[in-house]
């Protein structure tokens, strides 16, 4: 019994970080109808943006975040005005061409500064945590589960209190009837665009507390976002934090699998989401759309 | 209008022409390299390193001209065939390393394997549209290649885990020599089987399904059958090349059996070259495959990129290429395949109006 | 086994329900072999629906559909079709990527069973199905080049190259002006005259008077009237279907027979 709480503690802090990656994933799938193979590359964008003001200035990694979010709205309005916005309406399979061709770029440039050394953001406090029935629980696991948690608060606040909110809900709906009430739709899906590599870099700056980054470590978070998505279901942010912390708690389980590696979670966890797509393709919380 | 279509007609028949000559030389030029060639006072043409490049070029044609029967001809957006690949790889290097059966004999049930797991997984998958199956397919693709690496048996990896698998090298004189001609006659049944698809009554339904799959359905296309079918065939060919390429390679892992890449790959092959059409998914994997190896400076004619160290230039070249991939996607959406389907002129006013066509 | 007394369609209580609203409730009505029947209704009284029932693209909640006596209820699509039930869709659904001809030789190559063909012949039955329904000498045009009602055209031709015994029309008519609906009406009837049974789905009543002998009014669900469309659409219970209470009282006594169209 005590175990099956600790796993799904684990679970439910490991789901925070998978809440973070999801939303901008599924901000942008679902309003743009994009599917961004870029945006495991916008996380770790993220990440070493925190990490750069870490080791240079010193600064508290999670007092990056804003920054890591400003920084990734800007790349991302610019991605989605400059680049995306002008094959919107051509197949679904070259907005996936070209979010991977952005990844490819993203990625080599990343590497291209900062090498492929894995780098990690170590505050003074990384590695401690307070002791709860038996299981010790990091601050920083909680911190970002909190972050996280902040995050998709604020995004859903954002989405339906504000004006924009209300835009981008207009050309989710119906981009031809958005412009006609007089909605900009480049800015607007620039804007939605900028949200999610928001979101995405916020997660990013999360994720180099926990974990050494690399370059080329992206890859696996769209995967997870995917799986996030799917499972909690397009289209609210709420149905995201939801995938989130189940995906956590699928992992956390795969992984007490014995003689499973954690590698073997992540099957778990894709097999989980085709199950999920065939039977269930709204999602556990989704309403068709 | 009559002389744009005579023009276009010229264009054509030019770069079929020049197509051919550089096909026919490709195929024939490895011969020089043989005993009886050499001694026969015939220059030598291409050598070694040039085979393992044709082979992963001509490997590149298989799986483009497979992906385009389910993705160009059915219009199931599959991205995750890669699975095929490396199912395919690893029937023929279990049956070989562990089994002890000879190549050719194993080498068939890569194909088989393949179709029959494409046929299970398609059953539920293809009931799915756009976005979803192909999300769904890569999720089948990497939980395959993950699956394969981390299963074990009384604490032993069944499939060679995360080390790999190695095969004992197959003893074939002019190894290099027949694993490329092997991998061509797996281009060329992929060719022909596409060929034959596109004139048969399957094909038809498979177009019909693409264009519109409840109007299919009530002409009597059996739609399940058919999307599940063209699904497993595409598997079958995609397998055959992973059988070839796991007895050539000699070792086998989850990152050159199953990478994530090759979905990308395969796809932008097609599409470049023509999605729908007999040769265009492999001219686009020609191309597209050589650009790879010659920014990648693995090909024998290759140039210095300035300001940029030797050690960066795999990374530029990976730059160049997303940059490419961005580029292509963005000014010549439809362009490239229309101008090798016959239907229109390459010109800077059609490239501005297929931007216009796709822009918000 | 076919008699006379048996109806070539019979539709029995069929009901059909979308988040439990009945679409189609407990509609019965019989299709005999030969006949022209229309099927009218106002906007959203289930006819499409009960089209769709009928061609198994809906799985029916409840009732049963029978085909010479048989049960077809709950087959898939392309079964129904190889039975020999054509339908076309009251929006469009070309094969955009195809011309004309290999539009029509599609449906040639699949449809009913009884008349399985090669490429070739699929090709011959096309060219007859186009000249019948007037499109031949658009034959090799692709479909973005058409005109709406020669897509209309096309969607019927397709549907005719099945070779069906029984044709769904589903709203042929709609968006036409006055002259391409006499147009589409000589094409209906040119179909009919080869021995294919017709039954056919308006919003638009004139298109009945002109054509059936024998009319179905859906209302809500419902079949409300059923007879001779002159008598059907004298009643008042169609009237107010239509036009609503006022309209009926108003028309109560004036003997309007055009004043629905």
């Amino acid at each position: 019994m005590a175990a099956f709480v600790q796993l799904v503690i684990l679970g439910l802090l490991a789901g925070g970080v998978y809440v973070a990656v999801g939303v901008g994933f599924g901000l942008v799938w679902g309003v743009l109808n994009i599917v961004n193979l870029a945006h495991g590359a916008l996380v770790i964008v993220g990440g070493y943006v925190t990490w750069q003001l870490f080791t240079a200035f010193g600064l508290d990694p999670f007092l990056t975040l804003p920054v890591d979010a400003v920084a990734l709205f800007v790349l991302g309005y610019a991605l989605q005005r400059g680049v995306i916005n002008r094959i919107i309406r051509a197949p679904l399979l070259f907005t996936f061409l070209l979010t991977f061709g952005l990844n490819l770029v993203i990625v080599n440039v990343l590497l291209l500064i900062f090498g492929s050394d894995f780098r990690s953001v170590t505050p003074t406090y990384s590695g401690q945590g307070f002791e709860l029935g038996g299981i010790v629980i990091p601050y920083v696991r909680l911190a970002s589960l909190g972050a996280a948690i902040l995050l998709s608060t604020g995004l859903a606040f954002l989405l339906s209190r504000t004006r924009v909110g209300l835009s981008i809900h207009a050309i989710a709906a119906d981009r031809d009837a958005a412009q006609l009430v007089g909605i900009d739709l480049r800015h607007t899906y620039a804007v939605t665009y900028g949200l999610g590599a928001a979101c995405a870099g916020v997660a990013g700056g999360l994720i180099a507390m926990i974990q050494a980054i690399t370059p080329t470590a992206g890859e696996p978070y769209t995967l997870q976002a995917f799986v996030v998505v799917i499972l909690g279901g397009l289209g609210r942010v709420s149905a995201t934090v939801v995938g989130g912390l189940a995906f956590g708690l699928v992992e956390a389980f795969g992984q007490s699998i014995p003689g499973s590696g954690s590698v073997f979670a992540n099957a778990i966890a894709f097999g989980l989401m085709v199950l999920v797509l065939v039977t269930r393709p709204q999602g556990l919380m989704g309403r068709l759309r | 209008m009559i002389a744009t279509a005579d023009s276009q007609r010229r264009w054509r028949r030019i770069f079929l022409i020049v197509g051919g000559i550089v096909a026919a030389y490709a195929l024939l030029a490895p011969l020089t390299s043989l005993d009886a060639a050499q001694a026969a006072g015939i220059p030598l043409l291409t050598d070694k390193f040039w085979f393992r490049i044709a082979t992963y070029v001509v490997m590149f044609v298989v799986l483009a001209t497979a992906w385009n029967i389910i993705g160009g001809i059915t219009g199931y957006a599959a991205f995750g065939n890669v699975a095929f690949f490396g199912i395919g790889a690893y029937t023929t290097g279990m049956l070989i390393a562990k089994a002890k059966w000879p190549f050719l004999v194993a080498l068939p049930l890569a194909p088989v394997l393949a179709a029959l797991f494409a046929a299970l997984v398609g059953l539920p998958l293809l009931r799915l549209r756009g976005h979803y199956f192909a999300v769904a397919s890569l999720g089948v693709g990497v939980a395959v290649g993950e699956l394969v690496q981390n299963i074990d048996y009384n604490g032993q990896p069944v499939f060679g885990g995360a080390s790999g698998l190695f095969l004992p090298i197959y003893a074939v004189g002019h190894r290099g020599l027949f694993f490329f001609y092997l991998m061509c006659g797996a281009a060329a049944i992929a060719i022909a089987v596409t060929w034959w698809v596109l004139r048969s009554r399957f094909g038809y339904g498979l177009i019909a399904i693409r264009e519109n799959e409840d109007a299919a359905a009530v002409i009597g296309v059996n739609t399940t059958a058919y999307k599940v079918a063209a699904f497993a065939l595409a598997a079958a060919l995609t397998g055959l090349a992973g059988g070839i390429f796991s007895q050539w390679n000699v070792f086998i892992n989850q990152d050159n059996t199953f990478p994530i890449e090759y979905n990308v790959q395969m796809i932008l092959m097609a599409l470049l070259g023509g999605t729908g059409t007999v040769f265009g998914p492999a001219a686009g994997a020609v191309l597209l495959q050589l650009l790879i190896q010659f920014l990648g400076g693995s090909l024998p004619i290759s140039f210095d990129l300035p300001f940029v160290s030797s050690e960066a230039r795999p990374i530029v070249a990976q730059v160049i290429l997303g940059l490419l991939l961005v580029v292509v996607v963005i000014f010549v959406p439809r362009g490239v395949i229309d101008f090798f389907g016959g239907r229109t002129r390459l010109s800077l006013s059609y490239l501005r109006r297929s931007l216009r066509d796709t822009s918000l | 086994m076919n008699t006379a007394a048996e109806p070539q369609l019979e539709l029995r209580g069929v009901t059909k329900r979308f988040g439990g609203v009945g679409a189609v409730d407990g509609v019965t009505f019989q299709v005999e072999k030969g006949e022209i029947l229309g099927v009218i209704g106002p906007n959203g009284a289930g006819k499409t629906t009960l089209l769709n029932c009928i061609s198994g693209v809906h799985r029916v909640d409840g009732g049963d559909i029978r085909w010479e006596g048989r049960s077809i209820a709950g087959l898939p699509p392309h079964r129904i079709a190889r039975l020999g039930i054509g339908r076309t869709f009251q929006i469009v659904r070309p094969f955009g990527s195809m011309t004309v001809r290999e539009n029509a030789a599609v449906g040639a190559l699949f449809g009913s069973s009884a008349a399985r063909r090669g490429l070739k012949e699929a090709f011959e039955v096309a060219d007859q199905v186009l000249e019948l329904v007037g499109l031949k000498a658009k034959a090799d045009h692709p479909v973005s080049a058409l005109t709406i009602p020669d897509r209309k055209r096309l969607e019927v031709a397709r549907a005719v190259a099945t070779r069906p015994q029984l044709l769904l029309l589903d709203e042929v008519m709609a968006g036409l002006n006055n002259v391409e609906i006499d147009e589409a009406l000589e094409m209906v009837r040119a179909v009919h005259a080869t021995g294919v049974t017709v039954l056919l789905i308006e919003h638009v009543m004139r298109v009945i008077v002109g054509i059936c002998r024998r009319a179905i009014v859906l209302d809500f669900g419902h079949v409300l009237a059923e007879g001779e469309p002159e008598v059907v659409l004298r009643d008042e219970r169609v009237i107010k279907a239509y036009l609503g209470e006022r309209y009926a009282k108003r028309l109560r006594g004036e003997r309007g027979q055009d004043s629905a169209s």
